[in-house]
């Protein structure tokens, strides 16, 4: 399971490749729907970091004058019903959903590690009482405890990615725990006892690094789905509340209304979250296929 | 009551009737009317709510003692008619109002109607039945009335402790229906008992509200249709796209805004869609008592800067009216002609003017461009209050203020505002009748319980008491707007614009009219029917 | 076994007795309660009236208190009466379930209808242009936000066919009220499919590499017989675990779907239930939600006992 040594790894799947260019032309003919997503994400990324120097409008900034305007060279993809830059909004959404999507991914599992590390290496007790915790929160739909969660906290950001967070942790420390508990009983982790490392030394150092490879998995997959989730708290009248540009909002609120007048405001924001979400699932299908060992051909 | 019908309402009132009552249409009996409903009533009671959500599906069933003309456009003196009470009349002194009253209706279950409902529904109004209301949202109406004295088994008189001609009005709205005497309140709001044109048949939560004719109505012949089917569809999307595909005859009130008219427009190009007001003020509430608003510069600073035009322009496109808490001309009776409404602070001259003078007092209370003034503007996440929120903080950036949006749960929103937990406020304001007396008692006495920024001016209070009285209309209005001029300048709720909205039908709907300056009065239905 | 169906039944009424006190407390640290919403149309609140309210109400008593008369009436078979209708909350939840649990068994059909066929030729056909399509197509319904789904598929039907199918109480024959349940079910189906068919194909991969699929070759059975006979006989069980793991995954996606395709089932009314803070309707609700899913996964459990005897449960 040490699958860290991604030289080994390559190697194991047919490649010769050397040098970073040489690795990255492999993994993409290895991986075609792989590398598309790796694009479709980095292009996400970088749109959100590089948002203020791609746009030439506020993204809440309103213009009388602008309502409703068609794509045209001053709004590239015209703007909305208070005369705000779709474009701006769309760049300026990117960076919501990026934090979204790794904010609430990142919390879930840090969580969900913490929790399904200890369970499945303390074992006992402190296992039984946590895996019934795991059940409860199992048996209540994601997206009713995410809603009860976001009104409880009140719409803002950080509430918002907590309530997507929360609902993680079980996934997660369910995946960690099961690891955990079969990496337990290997021989190394027998030899770091005996020579005297401490229980936690022996959690953190031996078994966390090899529970990545499940955790980024499981991880990628997650990332999708969180952006997802905001938009359909968005839809329900949750999440990221006005002014801030979420796609979410941004495509709940003009769905329908402005399909014939203004496909604009429909069209570009469902693009948006559709691509980026889909590029996240493609490249977590790839980085599966390619950890996974039970995948390999 | 000395007063004119003007020359427009009189011709508006002549081609309604011509177009409804005239007997050059035959109407046809039957039919069920499809209206989308938008949201789930929180109950069928009307006394306990103040939502068209709950006016427009339950008003039918009721009868008022008196109510606004049905076929007519308008909600005033004179288009008020007879009811349950055949006539009434004003003694000497103008303190009783006395009702005589229609013999041989009968509730919904086959009891007699008397008097003695009349007195029972006031009186818990008045907070006298044993059986009280659970809400009592407009109890402030009846302040003056002393009580109900009975005569007989037909016949009601309003006692007053003073004059008030506006009580009549009220009585004629779709809020004042009277309630049978042997129905608990309990009951009342699950499965309504009346004597209106329609029966009550099922309220499932979330989902229909089905009303059926009654076949007893003491209006022979009406009303035409067999029934009203209201689905509750919250989604707007879905519910738009279901009115266009033809599985509703009727929009709910007013639910198409300016901006999806055009939609609408060209997805349904038959259908009739009437724009009208909603008098459903967006106003502030800015904190008075609390930093940096109880200072008074930085108030006149914040009216300064208000420039409604964008307001108007952006989120009706242009169709919305600008002016103080009355509704505004043309349709408003109380509206303020444009000379009066531009000596207020912040409507008149020149908004690059006005702005650079409040920048002036921003400057001299220390604020500059690099040092703003920061407040979060509170609202509801509910896109009719926070749009407008979100077009305000554009223009407070004018004046050095750096405001940020911060919306609150529908749930919370009422506690926030009773406990002055806010520095700016975007919120809307529902009026139901077109008459100061409702409009000012409500949302300006000190007492009221719908006074959400407990606004309190005991020289108000004597100013709206002073105009109540007043008998002679054009002296009430100097009255009136001397009040807005006050309230205006106090910043008690500054009013930013009045919207208008647009309620759509198909055209084989034939006989709805809906007035132009209360939504909350026209749905009796009576003499609504379909031409299928 | 029959220790560990005792030990599972436990520990089931556990995670029952933990989701009561969960969805209890989650409800009372929500903001604002059931008089709050009421006033929410009537203006500032009278205190007095307020007060009145939450008395009749019991939200006065000590949680405590207002905990063990819930459970204890829940256990008698009287789950009180909804806030806002003020009728008897059961009256309110029952007729809700058939609906619901009719859109979910369609939507389960439609995602094993197109996930396993499509997980199967995936698998088959591994590494070529088809397998790549497919793959693109069935992360594709992973990829749309579900109300946008929804909503562009009520668009086409108002569009090109002038008809709109969302939920009535009377539908005119059986045929429409299936037509009005089948379409919102295809949308949640679409997604559900994706997650089938990547474990089909997964499962399927492995199947394939397996020693009894070689000797069945070289037996001479035809190559087609082989993948399907025997291969997808393997694939019942991924199958069976998306069902476990999507039981409590399908109610929420269903909530959107209910909500565009103005469906009244339980998912949307629970929505709706906690915006009005109707606790007896929450908290009734998710208990019936929380049982389906406990059961639902243990039914899963013990399919996995009699399907695959490698399992046993010892305990």
């Amino acid at each position: 399971m040490a699958v860290l040594d991604h030289r080994a790894e390559l190697n194991r799947a047919g490649a010769n490749a050397t040098g970073f260019f040489g690795t990255a032309r492999f993994l993409m003919r290895r991986y075609p729907l792989g590398a598309v997503g790796a694009v479709i994400v980095v292009l996400f990324v970088l749109t959100a970091l590089f948002a203020p120097w791609l746009t030439a409008y506020d993204p809440t900034s309103t213009n009388p004058r602008a309502s409703l305007a068609r794509p045209t060279a001053d709004h590239i993809l015209g703007a909305d019903f208070m005369g705000r830059d779709m474009w701006s909004r769309v760049a300026y959404g990117a960076r919501i959903s990026l934090a979204v999507g790794v904010g609430s991914t990142f919390l879930g599992c840090l969580i969900g590690v913490a929790v399904g590390l200890t369970s499945g290496y303390f074992g006992g007790w402190y296992d039984l009482l946590i895996q019934r915790l795991i059940d409860i929160m199992q048996a209540l739909p994601l997206l009713v405890m995410a809603l009860v969660m976001a009104a409880s906290l009140g719409p803002s950001l950080q509430n918002t990615i907590i309530a997507i967070a929360i609902p993680l942790v079980p996934n997660v420390a369910r995946v960690i725990r099961s690891n955990t508990l079969s990496l337990r009983e290997m021989p190394y982790v027998e030899a770091a006892r005996a020579v005297g490392m401490s229980e936690l030394g022996i959690a953190v150092r031996h078994v966390l690094p090899n529970t990545l490879a499940p955790l980024i998995v499981l991880a990628t997959a997650q990332l999708g789905a969180a952006i997802l989730t905001e938009a359909a708290l968005s839809f329900l009248g949750l999440g990221i509340p006005e002014p801030h540009p979420s796609w979410g909002r941004m495509l709940s609120e003009s769905a329908a209304e402005y399909v014939r007048t203004a496909p604009w405001l429909v069209i570009f924001p469902g693009i948006a979250i559709s691509l980026a979400v889909f590029g996240t699932n493609l490249l977590g299908d790839a980085l599966r296929d390619y950890l996974d060992p039970r995948q390999r051909t | 009551m000395p007063r004119t019908v003007s020359p427009r309402i009189f011709a508006a009132a002549i081609v309604v009737l011509a177009l409804v009552g005239g007997p050059a249409l035959a109407q046809k009996q039957g039919g069920t009317l499809r209206i989308y409903h938008r949201d789930n009533p929180p109950s069928a009671s009307v006394h306990e709510e103040a939502t068209v959500s709950t006016n427009l599906p339950f008003m039918a069933i009721y009868n008022n003692l008196v109510i606004y003309d049905q076929t007519k456009d308008v909600n005033s003196v004179e288009t008020i008619t007879p009811d349950l009470a055949e006539s009434w009349s004003w003694d000497a002194t103008k303190t009783k109002l006395t009702f005589k009253l229609r013999q041989g209706v009968k509730w919904h279950d086959g009891k007699p109607f008397t008097a003695k409902d009349v007195e029972c529904t006031w009186n818990k109004l008045l907070g006298k039945d044993a059986d009280t209301f659970r809400k009592n949202p407009r109890a402030i109406w009846y302040q003056n009335v002393k009580e109900i004295a009975l005569n007989g088994d037909f016949e009601a008189t309003f006692v007053l402790n003073r004059p008030q001609p506006a009580l009549l009005s009220m009585l004629a709205s779709g809020y004042s229906p009277v309630y049978p005497c042997h129905v608990s309140t309990r009951d009342m709001r699950t499965k309504p008992i009346g004597t209106g044109p329609f029966k009550f048949v099922e309220f499932k939560q979330n989902e229909v509200i089905r009303l059926a004719r009654n076949p007893d109505y003491f209006v022979k012949g009406k009303p035409y249709l067999d029934g009203v089917e209201m689905r509750i569809i919250a989604n707007r999307s879905t519910r738009t796209l279901a009115f266009v595909a033809g599985e509703f005859d009727m929009t709910f009130s007013q639910d198409i805004t300016i901006p999806l008219l055009k939609d609408m427009k060209s997805q349904a190009p038959n259908a009739i869609c009437e724009i009208k007001p909603q008098y459903v003020p967006r106003n502030l509430m800015v904190n008075r008592e609390k930093p940096p608003f109880d200072n008074a510069k930085l108030r006149e600073a914040l009216a300064l800067a208000i420039d409604r035009k964008p307001f108007v322009d952006i989120l009706t496109e242009g169709k919305g009216d600008i002016g103080g808490v009355m509704l505004p001309l043309p349709e408003g009776l109380w509206g303020m002609p444009p000379e009066v409404l531009k000596t207020m602070t912040g409507y008149g001259g020149d908004i690059e003017k006005n702005r650079a003078e409040a920048r002036k007092i921003m400057e001299s209370l220390g604020y500059s461009a690099s040092n703003p003034l920061k407040v979060k503007v509170s609202t509801r996440d509910i896109a009719i209050y926070r749009d407008p929120g979100v077009i305000l903080i554009d223009q407070l950036k004018q004046i050095y203020v750096e405001g940020e949006l911060e919306v609150v749960d529908t749930t919370i929103w009422h506690a926030k505002a009773a406990r002055k937990d806010y520095t700016i406020g975007m919120n809307l304001t529902g009026m139901s009748v077109d008459d100061p007396d409702p409009v000012f008692y409500e949302n300006y006495a000190c007492k009221s319980e719908r006074n959400y920024t407990q606004y309190c001016d005991p020289a108000v209070d004597k100013m709206i008491d002073e105009q109540s009285q007043e008998t002679d209309v054009e002296k009430r209005k100097k009255l009136v707007w001397a009040i807005e001029k006050k309230l205006n300048d106090d910043l008690a709720r500054p009013i930013i614009y009045h919207d208008r909205a647009a309620t759509c039908w198909h055209p084989h709907v034939k006989g709805f009219v809906g007035h132009q300056n209360s939504i909350y009065s026209n749905w009796r239905f009576t003499d609504v029917w379909l031409d299928k | 076994m029959g220790a560990y169906l005792v030990r599972r039944f436990f520990l089931m009424l556990l995670t029952l007795f933990g989701m009561s006190v969960l969805i209890f407390v989650l409800l009372r640290v929500m903001p604002g309660n059931i008089s709050d919403i009421l006033f929410e149309s009537a203006g500032l609140v009278n205190p007095a009236e307020k007060a009145k309210i939450e008395k009749e109400l019991g939200l006065d008593q000590p949680l405590v208190v207002q905990y063990s008369t819930w459970i204890s009436g829940l256990l008698r078979g009287d789950l009180g009466y909804a806030y806002v209708s003020e009728k008897p909350a059961l009256d309110e939840i029952l007729p809700r379930i058939p609906i619901t649990a009719k859109l979910a068994v369609l939507a389960l059909f439609f995602s094993i209808v197109l996930g396993v066929p499509l997980g199967v030729i995936s698998a088959v056909k591994q590494d070529t242009p088809l397998d790549y399509a497919l793959r693109v197509v069935s992360l594709s319904g992973l990829s749309l936000p579900s109300f946008w789904l929804a909503l562009l598929i009520l668009m086409g039907f108002v569009h090109f066919l002038g008809w709109i199918p969302i939920y009535t109480d009377k539908p005119a024959t059986i045929w429409h009220e299936l037509a009005l349940l089948s379409i919102p079910a295809a949308a949640v189906g679409f997604r559900a499919s994706a997650l089938i068919m990547r474990l089909t194909r997964s499962s399927m991969l492995e199947v394939l590499r397996q020693d009894y699929i070689r000797t069945a070759r070289a037996k001479g059975a035809s190559a087609a017989s082989v993948n399907y006979d025997h291969a997808l006989r393997n694939a019942v069980l991924p199958v069976i675990t998306i069902i476990g793991i999507e039981a409590a995954f399908l109610i929420g996606g269903l909530i959107v779907t209910e909500t565009v395709f103005n469906i009244p089932g339980v998912a949307r009314f629970l929505v709706e239930a906690i915006r009005w803070r109707d606790y007896p309707i929450v908290q009734n609700l998710v208990m019936f939600i929380a049982v389906v899913v406990v059961v639902v996964n243990f039914l899963v459990d013990m399919a996995y006992v009699v399907l695959d005897p490698r399992i046993k449960y010892e305990d």
